[in-house]
């Protein structure tokens, strides 16, 4: 079929009331990209399309816009400046967690520097009352199963209990050491804790009274009591 | 330039940004005409409100593929609706399968080529209508069969008990009186702007 024969067939061709002969070969030029069929179908397009207006005038129902444009849905408009102040929050409050963070782990670490000061000052202490001519030391305990240990004490610097196999306390309890004069009430050298594995370093500057014949050491509230309020569980006798 | 031009190539650049806006303009532009349409071939009042919802719903998933300098918003629209409404009446199997000016075509053929005439269908209605008053009756009735019923010549020789050969001649004549009325107001309306 010639294109001259073809023109008049566009139209057809694209209502589809081509027979079959006919149509495949209009087909066969435009899979082989034709620009005249292509051009004479485009033509034809505006023609059939324009006899759409034949059609008797209809009114749809207003409801069928409404359901028209609410079955689509819009992609979500670019905000760049929310994306921006999204991001502007997000860093604010990354910044507010971090310094919050410091602030703690700055002042966890002061807390242990506190504590290792503390402890240092401790050992200084126990190191100047090893030192001392007046220094006694006294072992107790029986046995390596049973609490045991040895008491340093110093008339004039204090006094240093180390203790092992000690007992476990409840939550709310410490020990408490207390020297014991020969005369008058026992007085209290401090509180302290043993660590999980029962043992402890205590160390007092409480000065020890030459007259002071025992150290014993109970178990009391953990604020700590005026005098004795248990049985204590341990006695060292420094005579 | 026309004042439907502009007003499509609007809402076609609006429909490639997925715009909202741009398939209500569409809709209230080429909706009525549409449904008219659906209506006409299907004479079911609710399947045609359903085909009017699914082209829409096309059109916006396919705006994308619009060249606002080029494409041709109303003959996409009415085209595929055509289609869809030939589907819609026709069996499954519909001989449109068979051999068709199918959908792609369409796509290929209105979305992003130049059109030469850009005119809008609905502004030509008016030559429409008076090219299709000047067809005698036979080519008259043929050009409903095939355009709003998708009979072919031979199924329209048949519906009619008229030769094939006659029929052949009354659909070519019907459709290039069509042709020349519509292109003729486009030359007249190209030349007045």
């Amino acid at each position: 079929m010639s294109h001259p024969e073809m023109d008049e067939l566009y139209e057809l061709y694209v209502l589809n009331a081509l027979d079959r002969d006919d149509a495949f070969q209009i087909d066969a030029h435009l899979e082989d990209d034709c620009a005249h069929c292509q051009e004479g179908i485009r033509a034809a397009l505006q023609t059939t399309a324009a006899l759409s207006v034949l059609a008797d005038p209809a009114e749809p129902t207003k409801d069928l816009r409404r359901r028209t444009l609410s079955s689509i849905k819009p992609p979500a408009r670019s905000r760049p400046w929310l994306v921006a102040i999204a991001g502007l929050s997000a860093a604010c409050a990354a910044l507010v967690v971090f310094s919050l963070w410091s602030a703690t782990r700055m002042q966890q670490m002061r807390d242990q520097v506190s504590v290792l000061r503390g402890e240092r000052n401790e050992l200084r202490s126990a190191i100047e009352l090893l030192t001392r001519s007046d220094t006694r030391t006294v072992q107790f305990g029986q046995t390596e199963e049973t609490p045991h240990g040895r008491v340093l004490i110093s008339s004039t610097g204090g006094v240093v209990f180390v203790g092992m196999q000690l007992p476990a306390l409840d939550r709310d309890k410490r020990f408490e050491l207390w020297l014991i004069p020969a005369k008058g009430a026992p007085e209290p050298a401090g509180m302290f804790r043993p660590n999980t594995s029962g043992e402890s370093v205590h160390i007092s500057s409480v000065p020890a009274e030459r007259s002071t014949m025992a150290v014993a050491v109970t178990i009391e509230p953990w604020a700590g009591s005026p005098a004795p309020t248990t049985k204590p569980f341990l006695v060292v006798p420094l005579g | 330039m026309p004042s439907h031009e502009k007003a499509d190539a609007q809402l076609i650049d609006l429909l490639r940004k997925r715009d909202a806006e741009g398939l209500a303009a569409a809709y209230d532009r080429y909706g009525r005409i549409a449904y008219s349409l659906f209506l006409r071939i299907t004479r079911d009042q609710s399947a045609s409100e359903d085909l009017v919802q699914e082209l829409f719903i096309r059109l916006w998933n396919r705006g994308r593929e619009f060249d606002a300098s080029k494409g041709t918003l109303g003959v996409w629209i009415l085209s595929i609706a055509r289609n869809m409404a030939i589907d819609h009446v026709r069996s499954a199997q519909a001989r449109l399968a068979g051999r068709s000016c199918s959908i792609e075509l369409i796509d290929k053929l209105s979305m992003s080529a130049h059109s030469a005439d850009p005119e809008s269908i609905i502004d030509r209605a008016r030559s429409v209508d008076a090219g299709f008053r000047n067809l005698n009756a036979n080519e008259k009735r043929v050009l409903e069969l095939a355009y709003f019923e998708g009979l072919s010549q031979s199924e329209i020789a048949a519906r009619l008990k008229e030769p094939l050969g006659t029929v052949k001649s009354w659909t070519r004549s019907a459709l290039g009186r069509m042709r020349r009325a519509i292109q003729g107001a486009s030359a007249q309306e190209s030349g007045n702007s």
